[in-house]
């Protein structure tokens, strides 16, 4: 399976993420070039997701990130410990509905599809199990 | 209500037989261990059901690899450990004889194609959270939310040790209805060949309060090609005219979710 663990693209409307350039996002080897992409665009390939922290995990200076649809939850989850200079040890738990926890091979798609609204789709992230 | 008793329990005792056997590479010293048989529930998972399979073939590899993640494959295709074995079943079911015949690996994980499995306690994460995805479907988390720890060891020991009552008396909570007498949405996961399984929001009830058919669901999901569709699960064709609800009640895994292998 060739699942490059992108790099979510920076969305241009979100006005607090002036500070936060895409190209300050550490660059893995495999990720395409940041293209900056208009959330809710008629781009079928892309999802706007919308990242927030909770319990003992740092906020992300950048919430909103748009990804490909068939981006598995595990690269997310590879992603935000980055962007958070987390250790590879340290654990990070992502959530949906603040209900679940989908597995690391899950794609976005379905749990957009499933539990997305107002044309995003919000992941709450934790350092440790938050909602069992 | 999940009702026909007979159905569930009939479901619950699907067996496969399976003939594990090591992969010849891994083979250290000159003779190849006998192949490992073992009839395997169809609602199980492979780590919960392989640890004697694992003992039967330690002795057989290279001492360096003893401790190291026991994976399986069919036909060179890994098997993801966290899809229930009757998926994993129902998804080659073109290219099985029985029994069913896999390759034992403690060498070169695929790690692009599988999750790690470090213990029992991820298989039953895992489960746990598919049950509670389930039940943001069924119920808005209501049903889930109110069961209490007690409730998760008895449906996960229920799954682990094979026994029926024990994880039936927790489940037919999750399996209540409102007062329409269907679930919210319906909770399941369709496979086409080796893609990503996917997922959407389908009511069991159309809008004129009628309750959906296979067929009806198939309908919504592949529009015209819905007639050419074979759907297969727990190893038979539902026929096109089952009710959906009926359906997630009775022929759901134990996570919860109907799991349906498609075909065109």
């Amino acid at each position: 399976m060739s699942d490059s663990p992108g790099t979510p693209v920076e969305t241009p409307e979100n006005v607090d993420t002036a500070e936060a350039p895409a190209e300050s996002i550490p660059p893995e080897p495999s990720s395409p070039a940041s293209v900056a992409d208009r959330p809710n665009e008629t781009n079928k390939h892309k999802i706007d997701i919308l990242l927030k922290a909770t319990g003992n995990a740092p906020i992300m200076k950048q919430k909103k990130w748009t990804v490909e649809k068939d981006k598995k939850i595990g690269s997310i989850i590879e992603f935000i410990k980055k962007y958070l200079k987390l250790e590879p040890s340290e654990s990070l738990f992502l959530y949906v509905n603040q209900a679940f926890a989908p597995a690391p091979d899950q794609i976005v798609r379905n749990l957009y599809d499933c539990y997305g609204s107002d044309g995003k789709l919000v992941l709450h992230y934790c350092k440790s199990q938050a909602w069992g | 209500m999940a009702n026909d008793r007979e159905v569930l329990r009939e479901i619950w005792d699907g067996r496969i037989p399976v003939c594990f056997q090591l992969d010849s590479s891994e083979v250290n010293g000159l003779q190849a261990p006998d192949p490992y048989y073992l009839m395997v529930p169809r609602l199980s998972y492979f780590p919960l059901v392989t640890d004697k399979v694992r003992k039967h073939f330690q002795r057989f590899i290279h001492p360096d690899m003893k401790e190291s993640e026991m994976w399986i494959d069919f036909n060179g295709q890994p098997l993801k450990w966290h899809y229930p074995i009757g998926v994993l079943c129902d998804l080659h079911i073109p290219e099985i004889s029985l029994p069913w015949c896999v390759t034992v690996h403690f060498d070169k994980f695929p790690e692009s194609e599988l999750l790690h499995c470090p213990s029992r306690e991820a298989v039953e994460s895992y489960f746990m959270s598919c049950i509670k995805e389930a039940d943001v479907l069924k119920h808005r988390s209501q049903v889930v939310s109110n069961l209490q720890k007690k409730d998760h060891n008895q449906l996960w020991l229920g799954l682990q040790n094979d026994k029926f009552d024990q994880f039936w008396a927790v489940n037919r909570k999750l399996m209540e209805v409102n007062s329409e007498e269907t679930f919210k949405y319906i909770p399941f996961r369709l496979y086409q060949g080796d893609k990503p399984f996917s997922q959407r929001l389908v009511k069991p009830i159309n809008e004129e309060g009628q309750k959906k058919t296979l067929f009806h669901f198939l309908q919504e999901i592949y529009a015209e090609d819905a007639c050419k569709v074979k759907v297969t699960t727990h190893g038979v064709e539902p026929p096109p005219d089952t009710p959906l609800q009926w359906m997630s009640e009775h022929l759901s895994y134990p996570d919860n979710f109907l799991h349906l292998c498609v075909a065109f």
